[in-house]
C-alpha cells in the first residue's frame, strides 16, 4: 500500500507516493534523488541527513516519509539560488570549514536554521545548536569560525528567508 | 626581475588555495560511495558469523536461495582466485571457507533484487558450527598450549631495537621510573560507512567505485580473489567520507568484485553503521610496560620497553604498528641505550589494523607520561627535562640513525613554552571544587611506510590548447593533498592552481600513489608531482628556447607563457609550444617518481634508517577537572607542529583541528568494547560541546628531501593530544591514569588517590 504526500520541497511543491514506513532519509535520497542528504548512522546521532522542517532542524533518518505532508522542506540541494552560494556555504568555503565534506550539508543544515530563526547567536548558542552533528576530520573550529561569520554576513537573504523573517 | 624573484611571487606554496572539489561537498552535489549505483543494481549483503571462534562444518543455502528476488547465494566455494587478502600479509579470506576467527567474519554474501530481500535471504541461510576455544587476550594467545587461531600459530610479528647498553646505564641512573601503561581497542567512525557499486564496462572490465584510500592495492588484491590480471579490474574512488586508516582495507570492494564477475550484473553493498562497527578496523590496543633512566641532571640515560599488542583476527596493517611502535617508543628524544621489544598477536577480537599513527598515539601516551614522572622524580619542570633531552641536528634515534636536517622538535618546544609558562602561573581559583591543570605533549613521526620502498609515482601533461593536467593515484580523503599535489605543480610550472586538471586516484587513468597513510601523500606524491613537473618544464623551456631563439637559462614561465628575461620583448605560449612539440613527435606527457631514502631494519638489532625524515610536534592541553563530578573539560590547546613547510597552510590547521579532536577522544570517551559497542549511541567521540579552541604554531623546519620543504602533518596532528590532556589531568590531580581512555570511573579514582598528598579536599 502506498501513501501519496505532498510537500514543498526546496521551494517547489510536490507529490510523492512512498511506502508508509520510508524514512524521510529514504525517499529524499531514493525518489527525489537528493543524495545531498546523507546516511551516517540511522538512529539520529551524527547529524549527517539534517533537513529543515517548517523551520526547524531535524535527522530526516528519524521521521517517516509521511510526516513530511503538508510541509515545507529544505535541504541543501536547495541552498544555492541561481547557482549563488548562500552566505552560509560561502562562510564554510572561506573558514576551510569542509574536509571530506560527508557531514557538511547537515552542518549547513543546523546552521541555516539557527540563523533563519535567531539574527546573532552567541557561541554557546551556535554550539547548543550545532553540537547534534557530528565531524570526525575538521575538529569543528573551522566550522564554529564559519558559523560565526555567517551571522556577521550581511549576505542578501534569499526568497525564503524573506518569507521566514 | 630575476628569473628567481618572479618564481618566489608567482609561488602559491604557503598560500590557502581554496580545496579542490569544496563546491560538490558544499552544494550536495558532490557524489559519495553510497550515492552512484544506478536504480537497477542488485544489493549485495554479507552473513557474518555470530562466533568468535569456530570450524565452519556446513552451509546450506536452499532455502536462501528459494527467497523470491534473492539471485545468488556466495560461499568461499564461489571464489575464483585466492580466498586470501591482506596489505601486506594476505591472511584474510574474502569469505571464511574452513573456520571464522571473529564475531563479524563474513560466510556467505546473498545477491537479490533489494537490501530487503538479501537481509531475508541471508537470515535462511543455515551454517553449522562446531565452537572452538576462543582467545581475547595477546598475552593468553602467545601461552604454550593456546590453541592455534592461524596455522602458523598466533605471534603476528615482533620487532627488536636494541643501541647501546641499557642494562649497564640503568645500574648507573640516579632516577629510574618503570610503570605499565594500556591502551584501549578504538573505532575510526569516520561518518561515512563503507559503500561501493560495481558494474562490467564495455571492454569487459570490471569496474569498483569505492570510498578508498589505496585504489592500487584494492585492484591487486580484488583481481587476486578472483584469478584475474590486475588490468581486468578498474577501481575509482568516490568521494571518502573519511577514512583515517580504515579504508585501507578491502572492505566492500572484494564482495563487489566477486558479485559482479559471477553474475555479470551491477550491484551495490552499503554498510550499515553497525555492520562498518562490527567488521572494519579497529586502533591496535596495546599494553606498555616502559622504563626509564634518567641522570640527575635530567638527561635520558635509558629505556627499556615491551609492547604487547592484539591485532585481532587477521593482520591487515598489524605488521607495520609491530615496527612503527616500537621505532617511536623513545618520544622525539636522544636516548643513548634501547631495549625496545615489540611483539603482536593474533586473538578472536575485532580486526586491529591502521588508525591514523600507528601505534605512535599510544606510545606517546607512555612516553609523555614517563617524562612527566622523571621531572616530578628529578624536581625539574616538565618543559626544563623535554628540553635537555629533545632530538637535535645530529642525534641518532633508537635505530642508529642520525638526523641531519629538518629536526623541529626545538623550536615547536621554544615556541610553546611561553604559553605554557603563563598558563602555569594561572592559579586556582576559591572555587576548588575545579581544579585547574596544564600538561604537554610531545612526538615525532616518520613520514611514510616503515623500512621499506614506497614509492609513488604521477605524471603531467601539456595539453594541446596550453593546459596542464596533473595524473596522480592518491586517493584525497578529506585532508586535502589533491590541493597540495595542484598546489606544488602550479607553482613549478608558474601557472595558476585553476589551470591544472586533476584526473587523481583512478587506477584506469593513473599510475600507484602507494597508501594514503604514514602521513606520506604531500611529501612523497608531492615530491612525485613535483619530479613530472620539472621534466615538463624543462621540455617546454627547451622547446620555447628554439622558438624563441633565445637563452634557455634566461627563460621563465608565468601564466602559461614563456619569457625572456634577458630584456627581449619576445614570448611564446604554453599552446604554441604543445603544438609544436605535438607536431614533431615529442613527448608531452612526463612521468615522476620519487621513493624515500630508507632502509630495512636488522632483525636483531633493528637498527637502520626506517624514514626519509619526520614530523616534530608539542602540544599544550589546559583542563579542568571537578572534582565532584569527575568530569574533565579541556580548555585550550595549543599546538606547535613541524610540517617542513605548510603548503596549504589552512589545511595544515584543519588537520591539527581535526586531529587535536580526535585525540582529545581518545583521552577521555573512546572505547570500542567487542561485543558491547555497536553503533554510534554506545561510541562517543567528540562534539562541538567536547572542543576547546585551539591555536596552531605552524613551525617550518624545511626538509632538503621535500617537496619545496614540507614534511606531512596527518598524523602528527592527532599524537600529542592525549599525552597532553592526560599530563594535565595528572598536574590538576597529583594523581596519575595509566589506562585510556581517563573515563569518570577513572578520573574519579585519580581524584581519591590525589587528594592525600594534594593540598584540595574533596569535603568542603
Amino acid at each position: 500500500m502506498n501513501l501519496e504526500i505532498d510537500f514543498c520541497l526546496n521551494g517547489s511543491e510536490i507529490r510523492l507516493s512512498i511506502k508508509p514506513w520510508e524514512t524521510a532519509l529514504d525517499v529524499l535520497r531514493n525518489q527525489s534523488g537528493l543524495t545531498g542528504v546523507k546516511e551516517g548512522c540511522g538512529i539520529g546521532e551524527c547529524g549527517a541527513c539534517t533537513i529543515i522542517i517548517d523551520g526547524k532542524a531535524v535527522n530526516s533518518c528519524l521521521i517517516l516519509a509521511a510526516q513530511l505532508d503538508g510541509r515545507k522542506v529544505e535541504t541543501v540541494e536547495g541552498l544555492e539560488v541561481d547557482g549563488k552560494m548562500h552566505f552560509i556555504q560561502q562562510a564554510f568555503l572561506d573558514k576551510g570549514a569542509v574536509q571530506c565534506g560527508f557531514c557538511t550539508p547537515g552542518m549547513l543544515m543546523s546552521a541555516k536554521a539557527l540563523l533563519d530563526k535567531v539574527e546573532n547567536p552567541s557561541t554557546d548558542k551556535i554550539v547548543e545548536a550545532m553540537t547534534g552533528n557530528l565531524c570526525r576530520c575538521a575538529g569543528y573550529v573551522q566550522i564554529l569560525e564559519a558559523v560565526r561569520e555567517a551571522t556577521c554576513m550581511k549576505a542578501p537573504l534569499n526568497k525564503d528567508d524573506v518569507t521566514n523573517s | 626581475m630575476t628569473a628567481a624573484s618572479i618564481k618566489e611571487k608567482q609561488s602559491l606554496i604557503g598560500t590557502s588555495v581554496p580545496r579542490i572539489g569544496v563546491d560538490g561537498k558544499l552544494n550536495g552535489k558532490a557524489l559519495f560511495s553510497n550515492d552512484v549505483a544506478p536504480k537497477n543494481s542488485l544489493w549485495v549483503k554479507a552473513l557474518r558469523s555470530e562466533l568468535a571462534h569456530a570450524k565452519i562444518e556446513s552451509i546450506d543455502i536452499k532455502d536462501a536461495l528459494n527467497t523470491p528476488g534473492c539471485v545468488a547465494i556466495l560461499t568461499a566455494q564461489d571464489i575464483p582466485g585466492n580466498n586470501s587478502f591482506g596489505i601486506i600479509n594476505k591472511d584474510q579470506p574474502l569469505l571464511a571457507g574452513s573456520k571464522v576467527r571473529f564475531v563479524g567474519d563474513p560466510v556467505a554474501l546473498a545477491v537479490a533484487i533489494s537490501e530487503d530481500v538479501a537481509e531475508l535471504a541471508l537470515s535462511k541461510i543455515h551454517v553449522t558450527y562446531t565452537e572452538l576455544a576462543s582467545i581475547f587476550d595477546p598475552e593468553e594467545s602467545l601461552a604454550p598450549g593456546s590453541p592455534f587461531i592461524h596455522e602458523k600459530g598466533n605471534l603476528l610479528g615482533k620487532r627488536l631495537i636494541k643501541k647501546g647498553a641499557p642494562e649497564l646505564a640503568f645500574e648507573k641512573a640516579d632516577v629510574i621510573i618503570e610503570r605499565t601503561y594500556q591502551t584501549t581497542c578504538l573505532e575510526h567512525a569516520y561518518l561515512e560507512p563503507d559503500a561501493g557499486y560495481a558494474y562490467f564496462d564495455s571492454d569487459g572490465k570490471i569496474v569498483i567505485y569505492a570510498s578508498t584510500q589505496n585504489p592500487h592495492y584494492d585492484q591487486a588484491d580484488v583481481a587476486s580473489l578472483l584469478g584475474l590480471e590486475a588490468d581486468r579490474v578498474r577501481i575509482i574512488q568516490t568521494n571518502t567520507g573519511g577514512g583515517f586508516g580504515s579504508k585501507l582495507d578491502l572492505n566492500t570492494q572484494g564482495f563487489l568484485g566477486l558479485a559482479c564477475y559471477l553474475l555479470k550484473k551491477p550491484v551495490r553493498m552499503v554498510f550499515s553503521r553497525e555492520e562498518a562497527f562490527l567488521c572494519t578496523s579497529k586502533r591496535h590496543p596495546l599494553k606498555i610496560k616502559y622504563k626509564s633512566a634518567a641522570s640527575k641532571d635530567g638527561r635520558l640515560l635509558a629505556i627499556d620497553v615491551k609492547i604487547m599488542g592484539d591485532t585481532g583476527a587477521y593482520a591487515s596493517y598489524g605488521l607495520a604498528v609491530v615496527s612503527r611502535s616500537a621505532i617511536h617508543a623513545t618520544g622525539p628524544y636522544e636516548v643513548p641505550n634501547v631495549s625496545i621489544e615489540s611483539v603482536f598477536a593474533y586473538t578472536n577480537n575485532p580486526i586491529a589494523g591502521a588508525m591514523r599513527g600507528f601505534g605512535v598515539p599510544q606510545v606517546a601516551f607512555a612516553h609523555e607520561s614517563q617524562m612527566d614522572l622523571l621531572a616530578e622524580a628529578l624536581g625539574v619542570s616538565p618543559l626544563e627535562i623535554r628540553r635537555r633531552n629533545a632530538l637535535r641536528l645530529g642525534s641518532t634515534t633508537a635505530t642508529k640513525q642520525e638526523l641531519t636536517a629538518s629536526v623541529g622538535i626545538q623550536t615547536c618546544i621554544e615556541a610553546i613554552a611561553p604559553h605554557y609558562e603563563a598558563i602555569r602561573n594561572k592559579t586556582n581559583s576559591k572555587d576548588s571544587k575545579k581544579l585547574k591543570g596544564v600538561g604537554l605533549g610531545c612526538m615525532m613521526y616518520g613520514i611514510g611506510n616503515t623500512g621499506t620502498q614506497n614509492p609513488s609515482t604521477a605524471q603531467v601533461e601539456l595539453q594541446s590548447n596550453g593546459g596542464i593536467v596533473l595524473y596522480s593515484g592518491a586517493a584525497d580523503i578529506g585532508q586535502g593533498s589533491s590541493t597540495v599535489l595542484i598546489q606544488i605543480v602550479a607553482t613549478e610550472l608558474g601557472v595558476g592552481a585553476e589551470k591544472i586538471t586533476l584526473v587523481n586516484a583512478d587506477t584506469g587513468l593513473t599510475t600507484s600513489a602507494g597508501a594514503t597513510s604514514a602521513s606520506r601523500q604531500t611529501y612523497i606524491s608531492g615530491n612525485a608531482a613535483l619530479d613530472a613537473a620539472r621534466k615538463l618544464k624543462e621540455a617546454i623551456l627547451t622547446e620555447a628556447a628554439t622558438m624563441l631563439k633565445a637563452n634557455r637559462k634566461k627563460l621563465y614561465m608565468k601564466n602559461g607563457n614563456v619569457l625572456d628575461s634577458s630584456g627581449v620583448d619576445s614570448s611564446v605560449s604554453f599552446e604554441q609550444i604543445a603544438n609544436k612539440a605535438k607536431r614533431e613527435g615529442r613527448p608531452l606527457k612526463w612521468q615522476g617518481f620519487f621513493d624515500p631514502d630508507t632502509t630495512p631494519l636488522d632483525p636483531e638489532t633493528g637498527q637502520g634508517k626506517p624514514y626519509a625524515t619526520f614530523a616534530f610536534a608539542a602540544q599544550i592541553a589546559e583542563v579542568e577537572v571537578d572534582i565532584l563530578t569527575a568530569e574533565v573539560t579541556v580548555k585550550k590547546i595549543i599546538a606547535a607542529h613541524d610540517v617542513g613547510k605548510a603548503i596549504n597552510p589552512e589545511s595544515v590547521k584543519g588537520q591539527i583541528y581535526g586531529g587535536a579532536a580526535m585525540g582529545l577522544g581518545f583521552a577521555l570517551m573512546e572505547e570500542f568494547i567487542p561485543g558491547k559497542t555497536v553503533s554510534l549511541k554506545d561510541y562517543h567521540i567528540p562534539t562541538f560541546s567536547d572542543m576547546p579552541p585551539v591555536e596552531c604554531l605552524i613551525i617550518e623546519e624545511p626538509e632538503p628531501t621535500g617537496p619545496f620543504g614540507a614534511k606531512g602533518v596527518g598524523e602528527p596532528a592527532l599524537i600529542p593530544t592525549a599525552p597532553a590532556i592526560l599530563n594535565a589531568i595528572a598536574d590538576a590531580l597529583g594523581s596519575r591514569i595509566y589506562s585510556l581512555p581517563a573515563n569518570l570511573e577513572r578520573v574519579m579514582k585519580a581524584i581519591h588517590s590525589g587528594a592525600s598528598k594534594m593540598k584540595f579536599r574533596l569535603n568542603q
